[in-house]
Parts: C-alpha cells; structure tokens; sequence
C-alpha cells in the first residue's frame, strides 16, 4: 500500500513541476500598460514629459568589481549626493562581475528588480534599451547631454523596442584607444617607430616587413580575427551593417575582401604565429614577452606591460591610433543606465548624473590607480589632462587619448559573441586558404544575417 | 487505489507493510475504517513504541531535501527546457510565444548542428573504448604494493585534481608551434617543421581527445583498483598453473573480473565525452578551431543559445533536446550491446 504510494506522489511532483516551468509561458501584459519584458513600468517613467518630483528617498546603484580598489571614492560621492538631498539613500551593491555577471543582470530584469542606477557596458546596453529596460532620457531628461563631449554625446544612442534610436545611458570613463609597439623590433624590421601607420593596410603593409625580416623569431600581431574585426573594418569605413541594424552589410564592400586578402598573405608569410589563429592566447602576455611587434590598443594594457615586463615597458612607443577613414576613433564607455522599472526614477536619474558630472568624474580619473578618461567637457579640459608632464609611454598615452576624446565617438560596433564567432570562424578559414576571400566573407555574411534573424 | 491515498492512512505502520499483520482483525475499508481509527489508538502491533510517532510521511520528510533539490536543479529545468524548446524564448523578452517544431526544424537544416553532432559522437567513439582499457591497464600496473608505488598512484591521479583551466593553459604550451612536444621532435630530428597542433581543425580534436582521457586515466583508475580487489586471487593462480601468462591472464581473469566496472566506466564516459566543451574551448579557442570545425554539441549551444543578453533560448532549448535524446540512444544502445554480448 505504501509503496504504491511512490508512482502517486511522482506525477504530483512531475504536475507541480510541470505547471510551475509552464507559468514562463504566460509572461508578459498585453493589456495596453507600459512594460519592459514581463515587468509593469511607472506610467511616469514612460511616455513625453520630463521626469518632475522631489529628489527623496532610497534607490539602489550598482558598479562591476569597483568595491575594492575605489571603495573611498565611490562612498565619497555617495556621501555627497546625500548630503546636497536630504531624505536620500542610495545603497550600493557592488557586483564582483564574474563571467556570470550578465546572466545575473539579466535575471535582474527578468525579476523586475534592476537597480535603479546600474553600471552597464554596450553590449547590455543595447539589449536593456532595445526591451524597454532603461529610462527613454530624450523624453525624460532632454538636457541630461550638456555636460558630456558633443561627439560622444550624440553617438551613444541605441535602439528601442520600435529601432527608434534614443538616449537611454550616460556616457560615463572610457580607456581610449592608441597604437602600442615595440621600438626594437620595429627597427631590427627596418620599421621607423616614429612613423606608425596611419591606414588598417598600412598597418599590414608594415607587418609584412616584419613577416620577412624576422624569420619567426617574432610576430606583427596575433592571428585571430577576433581580435580585428569588426574595429578594423569600422576604422576603414567600411559599411558592417545596413542603415537599418538589421543585416550585415560588410560583405558587399570590395575593401573588406582586400582586408581578408592582407590576414591571409601575412598569415602565410609568418606575420602572425600560426597556432594563434583560433586561439584564446592573450595579446597583452605575448607582447610582454618581446615576441609581437604591436600591443593591444587599450592605454591600460601599459601599466600592465609596466608591472610585469618593465624592460618591454621601456622600448614601447605610443601613437595616435590609425584614423584611417573613418577620422577618428570610436570606442563606446562604460554607461549609467536607469532603470525603467525603478519605482523611484527622479532620484535615481538624480544620483546618475550626479555621478557622471565634471567634477565627480574628474576626481576619480585622477585616481593614480586607474587609467580612465572622462566623458565630459570640463574635465577633459582640466589641466590634469591638458599638460601632462613627462615622455614615458603612459603619459604619451595619456595626452593623446585625451585630445582624442574630443572627436571620437561611442558607436563603436557591438557584434554578439555569436555572430563574432560565426564571421571569425569564416575569415580563419580563409586564412587558412580552403576559401577564397570572397567565399568567406559572403558566407559570414550569410551567418551572421541568419543568427540577426533567427535572434542568436 | 481510493484507499490508498494520503488523508485516509494516518496510521503508524512500518514502511511496505501491505497486508494487515498476522494477527490483526481485518479492518472494515474506507470512510467506516477512517471513523474508528479516530476514537481508537492504531493497530496493536505497533501501540506504544515508537513506530506510534512514525507517521506514512516522515520517510517523505527525510528525503525532502532531495527531493526539493532533485526538482529544483534537475526535473524543474530539464522540463523547462523540453517546453522552452517549442518556443522563440529570449532572455530579455518578456512573453514568449509557442513556434511547435520551428526549432526542430531549423536544427535538423543546421550544417552546423551535424557538423557538432559528428564531432560528439567521434569523442564519444574514441574516447570511451580508451578511456574503459587505458585506465585499466595503468591500474593493474600500480596495483602491486611495490616500494614508492604510493608515488606513481598519486601523480597518476594529480590531473584528475587540476582545473580543467590550468591542464588547457599546459597543453596550450605543450602543444603550441614552439611548445615542448614540437621543440623535442625538432631536436630529435623526428619532423622538420612545427606539427600544426594548434591550428589544424583534426589535430585540435584529438589532442583535446587526448586531453581528457589524460585528465581522466587517474579517476577511472581509483575505480579499476577498487574492482581489481574483487577479482580472486586463486583464479589467477589457477590460470599460472595451467600455464596461462600474463596477457592471457589479462584477458581471460582480470577482464571479466572487472566487466561489471567496465560497464559502469563505459557509461559515464560517454556520458562524458558527449559533454565536452573546456578541451576544445582551451585548444580551439572561442570559435571552436578555425572555422568553427571542432564545435561539439555543448559548444554549439553555447554559440546559439547561452548567450546572456542575445541568446536564442527556444533554439538552444532544441539542440540540448537533442544532445539529451543522443545521450541517452547512445547509453541504451551500449547497454544493449553489452547485454547482447553476455547473453
């Protein structure tokens, strides 16, 4: 008796589990109230008309990984916007940013319960404002863009539910973006360091030097696509995506043929290290090691090639990173997003940009520990960035990522992990010679604009 | 099955006791039984111990904690799954609605779906029968208590403890153009130019295929070591008379010794290697090998449906689907064979 109890309490278990995965099904609201993904939206947070009310009570803020090295900093500001809003609270979470981080920021949304004022990168930022997760700041903050740099200003704009294009995040420090290389090699190449490219194929056209003068003993760069595209392309000025966002267009384009043309015959020639082609290997670490030619762009990259290989530290020059066609650099920062399901949205749009004002930006670039550029006007015309003293290679860097800033621009292209995968992996078999460069490109494209469509 | 449900057996009685106890009255069924049993202490038999407080549930309470988890981590998701497989479900999306086969269909038109497919089953036929003999042999090797054999058990068994991370980075270094393995058969003349382990899509799966049977010789070895103290000593002593060697005793003693072991490692390796993702991920880098050639099954649902912001779950629901119902064809089939072969 008992034990046919087993099979009985079975299926209440299978039913429960059953109706409890089906409830996913039923999400969402279709009754004409605002939404973002399965979440009810203040009717104040949407829609024309600028956010009004009190700047009062408790919102939650949350940073990736900053907790331990800028804990003072962050509670200073904090401290700050309290104290000029009485009545204010803001808690902050500080998330440790795992490769989980995202899949726990989506849950977030998910479960309604973003934070008010959220840290996010591009690539979050275009998914959270695409679903409606972000307050509109158009219609909702129109002036919230004076402080910040015109050209990064009116390029960090992303698409909504409807592909309106819209101000849904603050810009807020980015890391710029500069040439690196090795002097040495460059000259044992019969390079001039104090000539670096200009061009994506004048960059090529050097490292074909490099292909024949140093005999494998060391490399222009790393052989994977991944770490090229789509920067280089974007750079050339070639067209990624329709005007509309919804299909690759790069394929279409006779120069990206000539760009997949110039990987392989310097992939063939012993430019790249051929067991780099599909690897995970690091730039930065190989650089640090003498054996590449150009570093990674990143200016942070050289306090790590400082403290761990001081003598590669020493023999790296720094240049303004190749404008190409494009004319200036494009970079997207990390962002201030606020969260249309906040349920106190002017405080929270309040504390945001506060954060990313002039002043509280400013202070925390100067931070020695950090190498970040703000996104505002008034800071980047500071002194501090203005007259930087000294010829190491960080302050080179430093003066000429914060000239550069003026011009460069966030929309930098964000392909997902999935179409970067996809358009990498065709572009390796080119290199590798079992496909033309057309083939290749033509069938990337063909991937790509399936994963656009099929959404993955 | 009436009588047989929760509110009318509150009465202690020991698990599996079906039939009314010698000795005890038959009791009258349903709601009459119910009425007595209120205004009488239970049966007996059992009055007074302390089988009184063992109520029908209490076994129930004791695997509560299971239970909850089991349905939680393992049946909620993989019915979760199984229905999330037959819609468009994005992980920012909010409603999602019912496609039916959609992503069936799209999976079964997918080049890249076979090409993962294939690499999977490929692991799994290498593997296993290496990974079900290898082992094996490496523990009948250290079975002996030889002096120091203390030492070769332990580094036999040091990569089963290191992260799969750290064993991919070694292995990156061994194997790259200029690694260990290339620089000594340079040296020793063996081939002229770097073998390309790295950058070539086969050379890639086999050497992540020699990755994890080397990660995974020293754990099935402890199991092998174990099964091997099971097999009689006289047999083998036996088989020595009639003058049998140690091949043959091999073969004809220790083998079927150890066949039930065998089984079980046969198993949860090509459960294993059907899983495989890190190998390939650390040799091949985040294309899965040049062009995306050396994508297993996992790896290919990493691409089309893990994503966190962009992922399309409804079609990596499908594909996972799909890696379940290959496990477990492949699983019955071994079975079947096995049981073919005994019989």
């Amino acid at each position: 008796m008992r034990a046919s109890r087993l099979p009985g309490s079975l299926a209440c278990f299978l039913a429960l589990a059953l109706a409890a995965a089906g409830c996913g099904l039923s999400g969402g609201s279709d009754d004409g109230e605002a939404t973002a993904g399965g979440c009810k939206v203040d009717k104040a947070n949407v829609g024309s008309g600028a956010l009004t009310g009190d700047v009062k009570g408790d919102i939650t803020f949350q940073t990736t990984n900053l907790k331990k090295d800028f804990g003072d900093y962050f509670n200073g500001v904090i401290a700050a916007f309290e104290k000029e809003h009485p009545g204010t609270e803001v808690k902050w979470i500080d998330d440790p940013g795992d490769a989980t981080f995202t899949q726990r920021l989506v849950a977030d949304a998910q479960g309604c319960t973003l934070p008010d004022v959220v840290n996010i990168n591009v690539n979050t930022a275009i998914a959270l404002t695409k679903n409606g997760y972000l307050i509109d700041l158009d219609k909702k903050a129109p002036d919230a863009g004076e402080p910040f740099v015109p050209a990064l200003w009116k390029s960090s704009l992303y698409a909504d539910a409807s592909g309106t294009k819209v101000h849904s995040v603050l810009p807020w420090y980015s890391g710029g973006i500069v040439q690196t290389y090795n002097t040495e090699l460059m000259k044992k190449a019969g390079l001039d360091p104090a000539k670096p490219p200009t061009t994506v194929l004048g960059l090529f056209a050097d490292a074909e030097k490099v292909a024949k003068a140093s005999g494998g003993k060391y490399h222009a760069f790393l052989a994977n696509p991944h770490l090229r595209i789509p920067a280089d392309w974007q750079q050339m000025g070639i067209k990624v995506f329709s005007a509309d966002g919804k299909s690759f267009t790069f394929a279409d384009d006779p120069r990206t043929v000539q760009w997949v043309e110039a990987m392989t015959k310097l992939y063939k020639a012993g430019g790249m290290p051929r067991d780099s082609l599909s690897s995970t290997q690091d730039p930065a670490n190989v650089y640090g090691q003498g054996k590449l030619v150009y570093g990674p762009t990143n200016p942070n990259f050289l306090r790590f090639i400082q403290q761990n290989n001081p003598t590669v530290y020493k023999k790296t020059g720094v240049a303004r990173f190749m404008l190409d066609d494009l004319g200036h650099t494009v970079g997207a920062p990390q962002y201030i997003g606020t969260a249309s399901t906040s349920k106190n949205a002017v405080t929270a749009l309040a504390f945001a940009r506060f954060l990313t004002n002039a002043k509280n930006q400013l202070e925390w670039a100067k931070d020695p520990n950090v190498v970040i550029f703000p996104s505002t006007t008034a800071s980047l015309d500071d002194p501090f960035f203005q007259s930087v003293k000294g010829t190491d290679p960080f302050a080179e860097a430093r003066k000429i990522v914060a000239s550069d800033r003026k011009t460069a621009t966030a929309d930098e292209i964000a392909l997902t992990p999935g179409e970067l995968n996809a358009i990498s992996a065709q572009i390796q078999l080119a290199m590798q010679g079992k496909k033309s460069a057309e083939d290749a490109l033509k069938d990337a494209q063909a991937k790509g604009n399936e994963l656009i469509e099929q959404g993955s | 099955m009436a009588q047989h449900t929760v509110d009318q057996a509150p009465v202690p009685a020991p698990l599996g006791a079906g039939a009314p106890r010698p000795g005890s009255v038959p009791e009258p069924p349903g709601r009459l039984r119910r009425v007595l049993r209120s205004v009488t202490p239970g049966p007996t038999a059992d009055a007074g111990g302390a089988a009184l407080y063992r109520r029908w549930w209490l076994p129930w309470l004791w695997m509560l904690p299971a239970i909850v988890g089991t349905t939680v981590f393992g049946v909620f998701p993989f019915l979760n799954t199984i229905l999330v497989s037959f819609t468009d479900a994005k992980p920012l999306g909010g409603a999602y609605n019912l496609v039916g086969l959609d992503n069936y269909t799209r999976m079964l038109g997918d080049s890249d779906f076979w090409l993962a497919t294939r690499n999977s089953v490929l692991y799994a036929l290498i593997v296993v029968p290496l990974m079900v003999l290898l082992p094996l042999l490496l523990a009948v090797l250290v079975e002996k208590n030889l002096p120091g054999i203390g030492f070769f058990r332990s580094a036999f068994y040091t990569p089963v403890l290191a992260s799969s991370v750290v064993v991919g980075l070694s292995w990156q270094w061994l194997l790259s153009d200029q690694g260990l393995v290339n620089t000594w058969l340079e040296k020793a003349h063996l081939i002229r130019g770097a073998i390309p382990f790295l950058s070539d899509s086969w050379l890639i799966l086999l050497s992540a295929m020699g990755l994890t049977l080397w990660k995974g010789l020293g754990w099935y070895m402890i199991f092998y070591l174990a099964a091997l103290g099971n097999v009689p000593r006289e047999l083998h002593e036996a088989a020595a008379v009639d003058g049998a060697g140690a091949v043959r005793r091999f073969w004809h003693v220790t083998v079927p010794g150890v066949r039930t072991s065998m089984m079980l490692v046969g198993t949860l390796t090509g459960i294993g290697s059907l899983r495989v993702f890190t190998e390939i991920y650390m040799l091949g880098g985040a294309t899965g090998g040049p062009g995306g050639a050396d994508r297993t099954l996992p790896f290919y649902i990493r691409d089309v449906g893990l994503d966190p912001l962009t992922g399309n779950a409804g079609y990596g629901a499908a594909v996972s689907v799909a890696l379940f119902a290959l496990t477990l064809g492949l699983t019955l089939l071994a079975q079947r064979l096995t049981k073919e072969d005994e019989a």
